[in-house]
């Protein structure tokens, strides 16, 4: 052995000197292989018994929160299990792992279950201590602490946190305003959209959706007054108020609506005739067709499907000079709307008509 | 008097638990699989008196147990069914399979309870 390690030990010195860096980094590579081999099984070892620690844990805590939530016994000594289970969960937040577990337990429950009992859920996150937790993280320096801060106060429906919440308005991250913009309308309801008063952000087509969704879960549909934003000079939020009057049908703010086709941007315009159509605003339908030659194509349009909607008979001139309009949906919707108001007129044009695409347009309104 | 026998099919284990604790409180019988596969062998073993399954599960859905229990097994054990917000479609293949009431999530247990009560008395 001796002598096959001199052997080596030899032929090593006697290499060419890459030859020897060679060797050296497949020693330290080696070396490094089995350290690092090492380490993982420790690691994976650790893991794994972290992981069956959590489920224990879990499984502990899931039957302390279900007994608690079911549970109305007195101890002996007058002090009360649910007492106990509290004192236990205050204890135990104090640890972060344990908190985020228990957390993740009251998430969970919260998802599949309402009524009374999601009731009880919230008085035991506010027994237990969450919020003090939730809001330290709103002083956290990290904006996605902050926002899940934020989202966890919505979830559980802390609604006295007001003022720690609302000064994340005016957040330097979009996802830190959004959270705050949620967790207002997701407590206050209609007033929770105030800060749309003051929003200079876009209000993006997705948190549109979202905060109409919210809005659509509450009972009370009473809605407030949305007469400022439709003055908004942010037009997102301008867009957002035209879709709010048309789903509440709010058919006192016609006049803003109307006054918002003169607006300059024509998707604001655009939508103020279509909201004015769901709320039956027949004065600005006489407006629209006074001046339907100043209007661009896409509200001309617009206006045609106001027209289908709204029409009356002394409406008939008017539509008799578009049934042979050179745009499509425009020659569409004016026959559609002669054959609605005026069969005979209408059946009379495909006697006169010679040209084949007019022909072909009025077999289609034929089939509709 | 015997106990009434419940098979409960939910892959959440809290909401399971939760059930679970209630219902033994109420004097039912519980047997709880973890996903359709089990539901399937617990449904064949204990010979319940009442289903109670999600719709989505690992394995077997609830949609295939319910298929299961009415067309292989030919029982007419009525069956509950738990269903998600969007699940809408589903829920109409679950009562077009044999389902005989649905629950949407999140549900009231004490709504559930009286559901169970009316089915089971």
């Amino acid at each position: 052995m001796m002598i096959d390690y001199q052997h080596l030990m030899t032929y090593f010195n006697e290499s060419p000197i890459y030859i020897q860096v060679a060797w050296g980094t497949s020693l330290i590579l080696a070396i490094a292989i089995v350290c690092l081999s090492v380490y993982l099984k420790v690691l994976r070892f650790h893991l794994r018994k972290k992981e069956i620690e959590n489920k224990l844990l879990k499984s502990e805590y899931e039957a302390l929160i279900i007994e608690y939530l079911y549970t109305e016994d007195e101890l002996g000594d007058g002090h009360t299990f649910k007492e106990s289970v509290i004192e236990q969960l205050q204890s135990a937040i104090l640890i972060e792992s344990k908190r985020k577990l228990i957390i993740s337990i009251l998430y969970n429950l919260t998802y599949e279950v309402s009524g009374e009992l999601s009731d009880t859920i919230k008085t035991l996150y506010i027994k237990a201590g969450f919020v003090a937790h939730a809001l330290k993280r709103l002083e956290s320096k990290h904006w996605y602490i902050i926002a899940k801060g934020i989202g966890e106060l919505s979830h559980f429906r802390i609604d006295n946190v007001y003022n720690n919440v609302s000064k994340f308005l005016d957040h330097p991250r979009l996802e830190v305003r959004k959270e705050t913009e949620l967790y207002l309308v997701e407590l206050f309801k209609f007033k929770g959209l105030s800060f749309l008063n003051t929003l200079t952000d876009t209000l993006s087509e997705w948190m549109q959706l979202r905060l109409l969704e919210t809005l659509q879960k509450f009972d009370d549909q009473q809605i407030c007054d949305i007469n400022p934003w439709l003055k908004s000079q942010n037009e997102s939020v301008i867009l957002f108020a035209i879709k709010l009057a048309q789903i509440y049908n709010q058919f006192e703010v016609q006049n803003t609506l109307t006054e918002l086709l003169s607006h300059p941007k024509k998707q604001v315009r655009i939508a103020a005739i279509q909201a004015l159509t769901h709320l039956y605003g027949i004065e600005a339908k006489e407006m629209l067709k006074a001046n339907f030659n100043d209007l661009s194509l896409e509200e001309q349009i617009c206006f045609f499907g106001m027209l289908e909607k709204l029409v009356m008979p002394s409406d008939e001139p008017f539509v008799e000079k578009y049934l042979f309009h050179k745009n499509f949906d425009i020659q569409l919707l004016a026959l559609k709307i002669l054959k609605s108001i005026n069969i005979e007129k209408y059946m009379g044009l495909s006697k006169t008509t010679t040209n084949e695409k007019d022909s072909s347009m009025i077999e289609l309104v034929n089939t509709i | 008097m015997d106990k009434k026998r419940i098979v409960l099919a939910e892959d959440n284990n809290t909401l399971s638990l939760l059930l679970k604790f209630r219902l033994e409180k109420e004097g039912y019988e519980l047997f709880m699989a973890k996903d359709g596969k089990e539901a399937i062998t617990l449904i064949e073993a204990s010979n319940p008196d009442l289903i109670i399954t999600d719709i989505m599960m690992p394995f077997i859905s609830g949609l295939e147990v319910i298929s299961h229990i009415r067309i292989a097994l030919d029982k007419d054990t009525p069956i509950i069914v738990f269903s998600s917000a969007g699940q809408e479609e589903m829920v109409l293949k679950a009562f077009s399979l044999g389902a005989n009431d649905f629950m949407g999530k999140p549900f009231s247990p004490n709504e559930l309870m009286i559901r169970i009560k009316r089915i089971l008395n």
